[in-house]
């Protein structure tokens, strides 16, 4: 046991002093969620802002005039004399955003409480033409609606039969548990791997690289105890790097403008000693999966160019069963608990949720820790071969 | 005192290999058949050309790798039965030992101490001697990565014995070094032969054997083609230098 505490106690100042350890374990995890939250919500506001605000060239024609006065305001241009025949290209050269075709019995139907037909030209991609133009049709369709209602003197109930009240029993945290529940463990599964990723090439390809492993071979202290403060240091850093990157989310999101109170206190009482206890006891055993499987992958590499080449691949054999776990549909269940990866995903959102069945999170929890000592394991072996450790 | 005892080193050879070194052979001897004695209070030298077969002799004497057949006795401990006294046992050093670059040399002999499990007041009478001796006070809280070649080698000194071994393997422990620096590996030697350690050391620099060395052997892919003393070699020389009779030895049995 001090063999091993007197491997971690200079492993990790060793590796702490390297700044390249510190910003991809620590700071860019921290970072990288409140300003990916921060520059996607500014992003996308301003993009609504920009849209929502600029004048649209609308051309209206054969048009009642209590249509036209719909579209009277600053927010629109309204372009008259317009040949039917140049429309299209009106809007793709960017001349006109849309043309409201008016059938020439439009009025005369409206009148005669038939449907008044129009033609719209617009482009799709064109972001929120089609909806700003539809608020001012709407508006012209709730004053035909009021007329038609005293014309034929019904209520307004007559021509809305059904009344629905929503009650979503869902609470707070399970919406969010389904909303970005999949996305919280993605984030830090992927830290928790490049968190182990950098440690592994340091401390185990470095000591082939620099040509330190030959000591290191020939004092009397176990090979298994040093790998294991290896292993473990590692790891430490592995669930550093998740942590650092959950608490960033959650400080994040408290300094981001416009989320709604209701969330805010529903992700604070997500953040209780209980979800911070479950989310560890499996966190724990991943960062040594990792960090074993890690070691003794970039065991057989002399040089860190060599090992990243073993190490690339990986993180992506990584970072599916983590993005199967975003996809809507894909929840815990006797057949995914087994799934490397994609159980701890699942697991953590229904940790969110509140809705995780002790028994999968057992079998979680179980599979992770068994999978962590055949990682071990497995490292040992490839440690314990000569041909593996020298150059 | 080491024994070695009909040692053997074989790799096998993946196919690749065998169309690269143009061979049938599923295996290779790195070392054939090698026997020879280190005794106490004595300088041992080992030579040969490049890929000889020394440094995987040195690193099967200090437990790094396992022979195929054959033993070593480390002051009769034999390194097949029990690497692990023999590791206790010993001090190793080589020309191309890097040291890591973010600890200070006060905290990587430390390190070593403690994976050798020396007790404290032993490490800091040792240690004091150590840095003392080797002028290490000078620079022990700087990292590593700050300091010249000469002070590492130092520092790679004080590591490799601080726990005060009784057999010393250095491997070209000169190579690559100035005049200045490998002069205070000799100096280590000479301290090591006065203070009755075994030294055992691999070189192709026949000064240095010239001035260091009492016994010698000369090995040759992997075969041992020479083993006497150094008073033995010099007469046999018959006037030539040193190196000529070295290469004669050696071509003679190519």
């Amino acid at each position: 046991m001090k063999t091993i505490f007197t491997v971690i106690k200079k492993e990790l100042t060793d590796t702490l002093r390297d700044k390249k350890t510190l910003f991809s374990a620590i700071l860019l995890p921290a970072l990288a969620m409140p300003l990916l939250l921060l520059g996607v919500t500014k992003l996308q506001q301003n993009l609504l802002n920009k849209e929502q605000n600029k004048q649209l060239k609308v051309a209206l024609i054969g048009a009642p005039q209590n249509i036209v006065s719909q579209f009277k305001d600053t927010t629109f241009v309204l372009v008259n004399d317009i040949a039917l025949a140049g429309v299209k290209d009106s809007i793709n050269n960017g001349s006109l955003d849309a043309v409201l075709e008016f059938k020439p019995d439009f009025q005369e139907k409206v009148s005669s409480l038939q449907s008044g037909g129009l033609n719209l030209y617009y482009k799709s991609t064109n972001l929120m033409v089609e909806k700003r133009i539809r608020e001012k049709l709407d508006s012209y369709k709730s004053i035909v609606m009021n007329d038609r209602i005293k014309q034929l003197e019904l209520s307004s109930e007559a021509l809305e039969p059904l009344s629905i009240s929503k009650i979503d029993i869902a609470s707070p945290k399970e919406q969010i548990g389904k909303m970005i529940g999949g996305f919280i463990p993605y984030i830090f599964i992927i830290f928790c791997f490049m968190g182990c990723m950098y440690p592994a090439l340091d401390l185990i390809t470095g000591e082939k690289e620099r040509g330190t492993i030959e000591t290191l071979l020939t004092v009397p202290a176990s090979r298994f105890k040093i790998l294991m403060g290896k292993t473990i240091t590692i790891a430490l850093i592995g669930i550093s790097a998740a942590l650092m990157t959950i608490a960033g989310m959650f400080v994040g999101l408290k300094f981001i403008d416009g989320i709604p109170p209701d969330f805010l206190n529903a992700i604070n009482d997500i953040l209780g000693l209980k979800f911070i206890l479950m989310l560890f006891a499996m966190l724990i055993p991943l960062s040594v999966f990792f960090a074993g499987l890690l070691s003794a992958i970039v065991v057989r590499a002399s040089s860190f160019k060599e090992a990243q080449s073993y190490v690339t691949p990986l993180s992506f054999v990584i970072i599916i069963p983590a993005m199967i776990a975003l996809m809507p549909g894909v929840e815990l269940t006797w057949q995914t608990v087994w799934i490397p990866i994609l159980n701890i995903a699942l697991a953590t959102k229904e940790i969110i949720a509140g809705t995780i069945q002790p028994a999968h999170y057992i079998v979680v929890v179980g599979s992770l820790i068994l999978l962590a000592i055949v990682a071990v394991f497995f490292s040992l072996k490839q440690f314990s071969k000569e041909t593996m450790v020298l150059k | 005192m080491i024994q070695v005892e009909n040692i053997t080193k074989q790799y096998a050879l993946s196919k690749k290999q065998r169309k690269e070194l143009q061979t049938n052979s599923t295996s290779i001897s790195a070392v054939n058949n090698v026997s020879f004695t280190c005794k106490p209070g004595s300088v041992f030298s080992l030579l040969g050309p490049n890929g000889a077969g020394k440094t995987t002799l040195l690193r099967m004497i200090s437990t790094i790798l396992t022979p195929s057949s054959g033993d070593i006795k480390v002051d009769d401990v034999s390194v097949i039965e029990n690497p692990q006294e023999v590791r206790r046992r010993i001090g190793f050093l080589t020309g191309s030992t890097n040291l890591y670059d973010r600890l200070t040399p006060g905290e990587i002999v430390k390190y070593f101490a403690d994976l050798h499990g020396l007790d404290a007041s032993i490490f800091k009478e040792r240690k004091e001697q150590l840095f003392e001796q080797l002028n290490i006070n000078e620079f022990s809280k700087k990292r590593i990565g700050q300091l010249s070649t000469g002070m590492k080698q130092k520092v790679s000194i004080a590591r490799s014995m601080i726990h005060d071994p009784s057999v010393v393997i250095f491997d070209e422990p000169t190579s690559g070094l100035d005049v200045i620096t490998a002069n205070s590996i000799i100096e280590l030697i000479r301290q090591c032969k006065q203070d009755g350690k075994t030294v055992i050391f691999s070189s192709h620099i026949m000064s240095e054997v010239d001035l260091l060395c009492d016994d010698l052997a000369i090995i040759a892919k992997g075969n041992l083609i020479y083993n006497d003393t150094m008073d033995a070699f010099r007469k046999q020389s018959e006037g030539k230098s040193l190196t000529e009779a070295f290469i004669n030895i050696v071509n003679q049995n190519n």
